[in-house]
């Protein structure tokens, strides 16, 4: 692959890379969320045009394909969710789509493929097994083998190991070093540094949609992969004062644990927001985020330990408790959660208050009362809009924010929950929240900023916690941040445990 | 940017894009109808004036068509309650059914001489048996996770064979011949309004509920919960609503509204409880309710004009000589072409 660039509106996802695959060789793409290894895959597999650039596989031009089309030159990509019929067999999922196998279902020597190809890949498979029945490695490994019977030279695994247990990781590595020795090429999407130094021959490390870093694996250190991967300026400039950070904590957890499916859980987690401080949280997506944010604004009743805000225990009170104690909370969902977007600008701003004035009175709404606020904080948050009867979906996403903005800080809260703030937002809009974020905590109140982007997190932090597994890996005061390091825990990489 | 894209689409929105719709929807409906009219062997022009001259052509007429929306009204304005909150309640059928039987069963029991208190008594207990029977719906779906659907829809069929059995054995009358109740305490009679026809104070009542419901929809915090709940879940318990709360509140007032539907009709139209008195109240407030776009003033007009289709289809098929079944299939074709129009607008919807 050469020059690859591809562009999302002002977003530049790729921007000229250049990527080769050997026969035989294990190439490990690394990056963090949006770096561009997701569309440069999807560029090679036909999924997505690329604006600029071009492919040559095995001496061919390819250019203009579909998924179908690189399939039948030989390039197959396994995704992270598996498109697999959990009421069929494993031989019928492999003659399902497939031309070659024929009009007719020849169920008997399809079953016979099906277990000669995964003898000689060492892949285990039982062809009449039904596919609901399988484990998720199992099912993994019904994928390859898709892709194998389709005559597939070139492998894409997209995140493979994020669903598996650590000994179906091994099987995987086990099944892949096969695929090598029998000529195949592999392309292994992840952001765990020790899977990248563990199976691959070579590695290229994405940042920003551009090749920060390539080299054999051979030549390669975790704590190198984690520099390329990360590193980046920092020296965002937002307003920070010295607060002291002095006082009882506004927010206490303690121990906190939610159950979940494995992502979205939170293991004994613990930390203090004093007063005029910003704990920043990194970790890639999927590491227990929503969890805590969840458990923390009372959208999800934790399993174990304790919430205190201002000192009182909060752990089982009601939302609306919760935002009357004072708790703001920004979620990551504009589209369902955080606005009701069928709902006017004014009803919108007025969400999470409607309650009280001069939103309405003894139960009834007051339309004179929400109107006017709405207006003022309309004014006041630059809320780029027609009116306040205008529908919330109508506005962009960086004006949908500012609704959401203005409606939680404007309730004057002493402790903010932001998770994702500036997700989907463009520069201006994305600065503009996060000035605010700084603004309160310049103010003596206290916030818990969630994000997966690691400049902002350290733009905005007065400490840098690390979420990895549902466990919150270490919190790290802003002097002592060493970026190796958080790099490597965020992989989830035993690093240095530093807790301040 | 913002002022580019949205001044257009913010215009349309005001015009409500949802509302022209089922209008379209019913044009549709008429003009298939026309066609099964002419298949049938009669000119659909002269059909459809029969109907108009049966629906309008004298104020008896008019005044029959309006009992027979009464009961709709109150029904549908339940159905439009729960809709709003994302709540599929079909129960009305039934919760219809279990009114008029708790109300029956009240005046029976307890026989109070001052009419007023009587009829007030009657109608309470009659809004009660459907909210008791709603309300034990919502309990299963809420606890037990059920689908509203599926309980709602089932506990018809035992809500309709309790009414028959009660009329078969304690409440039946002796002697009838037929499945029904003693003829009720005058005391509980609700005041026609234009004898000789049916047409009762009960109208009255299905007006203030509706205005009521309105009220509650769009000038309480309730209400605002309900429609919070029916756009998003995530976004109501997120605003602090309980949702388990909004949905058996407004399950709760579907039954109420149903139970009072059964109520009017048992004290204002038949004086007594006759077995299967409501067959179809349920699912034709379903339509009414789609029809009126959910908006509780908006179903005032729609009901009327399904006691007007009624009244005027009966005289059609009386004069014309149509099948009595196109009636029931003209409702099926409304119902059908306006839920198709309000589907593809409802991602637009304003809530």
């Amino acid at each position: 692959m050469r020059g690859i660039a591809k562009s999302y509106g002002a977003v530049r996802a790729n921007a000229g890379i250049d990527l080769d695959v050997e026969a035989g060789q294990i190439v490990g793409l690394l990056g963090e969320n949006g770096s561009g290894k997701s569309t440069l895959m999807k560029v090679l597999f036909g999924m997505v045009k690329p604006d600029a650039g071009g492919i040559v596989y095995k001496g061919r031009e390819l250019s203009g394909h579909d998924p179908r089309a690189a399939l039948a030159a030989g390039i197959g990509m396994i995704h992270q969710h598996f498109m697999l019929v959990e009421a069929m067999t494993v031989a019928e999922n492999v003659m399902l789509g497939w031309d070659a196998a024929g009009r007719w279902l020849k169920r008997g020597a399809m079953a016979t493929a099906v277990r000669d190809t995964s003898a000689r890949f060492g892949l285990d498979i039982d062809p009449e097994a039904r596919v609901g029945d399988l484990s998720l490695g199992r099912r993994q490994r019904v994928e390859i083998l898709k892709a194998l019977m389709r005559g597939v030279d070139l492998l894409i695994l997209d995140e493979p190991t994020s669903n598996l247990t650590p000994g179906e990781v091994a099987g995987l590595f086990g099944v892949l070093r096969q695929l090598k020795a029998q000529g195949k090429g592999v392309v292994l999407i992840t952001h765990k540094l020790h899977e990248i130094l563990e199976i691959t021959d070579a590695v290229v490390v994405l940042r920003d949609g551009t090749v920060s870093g390539r080299r054999p694996t051979r030549d390669a250190s975790a704590g190198d992969l984690a520099r390329m991967m990360v590193e980046r300026d920092v020296t965002a400039a937002l307003p920070r004062i010295a607060t002291g950070r002095g006082g009882a904590p506004l927010l206490s957890v303690v121990g906190l644990t939610v159950a979940g499916s494995a992502g979205d859980a939170l293991d004994d987690v613990s930390f203090d927001l004093a007063p005029g401080e910003v704990l920043a949280v990194a970790g890639i997506d999927g590491n227990g985020q929503s969890a805590l944010v969840e458990a923390v604004a009372g959208l999800r009743r934790p399993e174990a330990g304790s919430i205190a805000l201002l000192g009182r225990d909060v752990t089982g009170a009601s939302v609306a408790a919760r935002v009357r104690a004072g708790l703001a909370y920004i979620p990551a969902d504009r589209g369902m959660t955080s606005l009701v977007q069928g709902m006017s600008i004014a009803e919108n701003l007025a969400l999470r208050d409607i309650g009280r004035a001069p939103h309405s009175r003894l139960s009834w709404l007051r339309r004179g009362g929400m109107d006017q606020e709405a207006r003022r904080r309309i004014r006041d948050f630059a809320i780029r809009t027609a009116g306040p009867a205008a529908a919330a979906r109508d506005l962009s996403g960086g004006n949908q924010q500012k609704i959401v903005i203005a409606r939680e800080m404007d309730r004057r809260p002493r402790v903010l929950v932001a998770f994702q703030a500036t997700w989907g937002l463009d520069p201006g809009a994305a600065r503009f929240v996060q000035e605010q974020v700084m603004a309160m905590r310049n103010a003596g109140h206290a916030v818990l900023y969630v994000a997966s982007e690691l400049d902002e997190v350290l733009a905005l932090g007065d400490r840098i916690g690390v979420l990895c597994g549902g466990r919150m890996v270490a919190i790290v005061p802003r002097e002592a941040v060493d970026l190796r390091e958080i790099g490597l825990m965020m992989a989830g990489h035993p690093g240095g445990e530093v807790t301040a | 940017m913002t002022d580019a894209t949205q001044t257009p689409r913010a215009r349309l929105a005001l015009l409500r894009p949802g509302s022209w719709r089922p209008l379209a929807g019913l044009g549709l409906a008429f003009a298939i109808a026309a066609a099964l009219i002419a298949i049938a062997g009669a000119n659909p022009l002269t059909a459809f004036g029969a109907a108009l001259s049966g629906a309008f052509g004298s104020p008896g007429q008019v005044a029959t068509a309006l009992t027979k929306a009464t009961p709709y009204l109150l029904c549908s304005t339940g159905v439009a309650l729960c809709f709003r909150a994302g709540v599929i309640n079909i129960g009305g059928e039934g919760q219809i059914a279990l009114g008029g039987l708790a109300a029956t069963a009240a005046a029976l029991a307890w026989p109070i001489a001052d009419p007023f208190a009587a009829t007030a008594a009657a109608l309470a207990a009659g809004a009660l048996g459907g909210l008791a029977w709603a309300a034990l719906a919502a309990v299963l779906h809420l606890t037990r996770r059920v689908h509203e659907v599926l309980i709602t829809l089932l506990m018809n069929f035992i809500a309709l064979l309790m009414v028959g059995e009660t009329l078969r054995e304690g409440l039946g009358e002796v002697g009838a011949g037929f499945p029904q109740s003693p003829l009720l305490p005058r005391a509980v009679w609700l005041t026609r309004l234009m004898p000789p026809t049916s047409l009762n104070v009960g109208v009255f009542i299905a007006l203030a509920v509706a205005l009521l419901a309105a009220l509650l929809l769009w000038r309480t915090t309730f209400g605002f919960a309900i429609r919070a709940t029916g756009a998003s879940r995530r976004a109501a318990a997120y605003a602090g609503f309980s949702v388990p709360g909004v949905v058996f509140g407004v399950m709760c007032l579907g039954g109420a509204t149903a139970g009072l539907a059964g109520a009017v009709q048992v004290m204002g139209v038949q004086y007594r409880l006759i077995e299967g008195y409501s067959t179809g109240f349920g699912f034709i407030s379903v339509a009414i309710a789609l029809l009126g776009g959910l908006d509780p003033l908006l179903l005032i007009p729609a009901s009327v004009f399904f006691g007007f289709l009624e009244t005027g289809m009966a005289a059609m098929q009386r004069q014309v000589g149509v099948p009595s079944a196109l009636v029931g299939v003209i409702e099926g074709l409304v119902m059908l072409t306006v839920l198709a129009g309000t589907a593809s607008g409802a991602r637009q919807a304003r809530v």
